[in-house]
């Protein structure tokens, strides 16, 4: 008796959702750890709560919360919002909620040999969701691509280059009012854990192992004909020290040029590995998962 | 949202399920990039958490590539560990991967020498 294709593709389906496969979580591919960034978007689709991450720059004090949640094994939907507090220098105090983010993104490639992977993404910032005295009424997409790369392929005359890592983001933002602009951000980050577990026993006690020193940019190009302004942006210091279920990051905010500001400022955030926290429940993708 | 129900929420997060987690490696003897005076005779691993024993494993290879376990590696609880052939001097590269659990999995690799 012949099977029609559809209940062929059906039962297909139906075997993909069930059968259990070993967790794709945050930030691990091959021997590679990468934390969850925090100035810039990482390439990993996962279960993940930032909350808060906390900004004071630029006159303004912002509180953004961020929600991510897989789908099924490699794609997320991830929320974000956040309350700003502006003082501008020339007076006029604001403050409000800003506008709700919706970003899905789908991880289209890995290697875990050569610790790289690939994904790609839209961020729908809403328009008017937000308070009108802080948020744009227009909505804005961003198309984007990511991609995260670790160096512990590097032969081993270059070991200790071996714990650096990369990720970045390329995206074009498409606003309802009409300026559009590339956003182009990443991260340069060396692992300690990569060091002292892959490479060469430091003798780092548990605390010093977990931390990554890293330094993130984030900058804006406006594309537009007729002069849309300079490209501004932000280069970020800091460090991250990434547990077992939590992770805590802090890092300096340097404008990078007089457009991008006139003041240093600094970013802090707590960020929770839902996956790794609640792996049974909120923790597992809706579908397809273990 | 007060300071109170903040840390409230975030206490309820952290503590409210019986968590796993991804195994990290926490010790390694022989060490990443050790020299050794003298030959182990087994390479033993502690990771971070629970490992599943069919999914977990460990090989060490001669700079040749030639396995030189002497049996099959021993998973156990947070640990996993291998018996070595008598070693000669040289390079050996460790390979690992783990699996929680929970299921997530993780893996590295390393070296140690001995020296002549």
């Amino acid at each position: 008796m012949s099977i029609p294709a559809s209940h062929r593709r059906a039962a297909i389906l139906v075997a993909a959702l069930l059968v259990p496969a070993a967790a794709n979580a945050h930030g691990v591919i091959g021997a590679r750890f990468f934390p969850a960034t925090i100035s810039s978007d990482d390439p990993f689709a996962a279960d993940e709560l930032a909350l808060p991450t906390i900004t004071i720059f630029n006159h303004e004090t912002d509180t953004d919360f961020d929600y991510s949640k897989s789908i099924f094994p490699g794609f997320a939907i991830d929320f974000g919002m956040g309350y700003v507090d502006a003082n501008p220098p020339g007076g006029g105090h604001a403050s409000g909620f800003s506008n709700l983010d919706v970003a899905p993104a789908m991880e289209l490639f890995r290697s875990p040999e050569h610790e790289f992977i690939f994904s790609a993404g839209v961020d729908w910032e809403i328009g008017g969701s937000g308070s009108r005295s802080v948020a744009d009424r227009s909505s804005t997409f961003t198309p984007t691509i990511k991609y995260g790369k670790g160096f512990g392929d590097l032969p081993d005359e270059m070991a200790l280059l071996r714990p650096l890592a990369v990720t970045g983001t390329v995206g074009f933002a498409i606003t309802g009012a009409g300026s559009n602009s590339i956003a182009w951000a990443g991260a340069v980050e060396y692992s300690l854990l990569y060091l002292q577990n892959n490479v060469r026993d430091q003798g780092f006690s548990n605390f010093v192992a977990h931390l990554t020193p890293i330094v993130e940019y984030s900058f804006t190009s406006p594309v537009d004909a007729g002069g849309g302004g300079e490209t501004t942006g932000t280069f970020n210091p800091g460090l991250i020290w990434s547990g077992q279920y939590t992770q805590l990051a802090i890092e300096a905010i340097v404008p990078a040029n007089r457009a991008s500001g006139d003041n240093v400022g600094v970013i802090a955030q707590l960020h929770f590995y839902i996956d790794d926290i609640f792996p049974d429940t909120l923790g597992k993708p809706l579908f397809g998962g273990k | 949202m007060n300071a109170r129900s903040f840390l409230a929420g975030v206490a309820i997060i952290g503590l409210a399920a019986p968590a796993f987690a991804h195994a990290f490696l926490g010790h390694a003897a022989p060490a990443a990039g050790e020299t050794l005076a003298t030959a182990p005779k087994q390479v033993a691993l502690t990771f971070s958490e629970q490992l599943e024993p069919t999914f977990s494993g460990v090989t060490v290879a001669d700079s040749a590539g030639q396995d030189v376990e002497a049996g099959h590696a021993i998973v156990a609880g947070e640990s996993m560990s291998v018996t070595l052939k008598p070693l000669v001097p040289g390079t050996y590269r460790v390979t690992w991967h783990a699996v929680s659990v929970d299921t997530h999995r993780t893996e590295g690799a390393y070296s140690f020498t001995v020296k002549p």
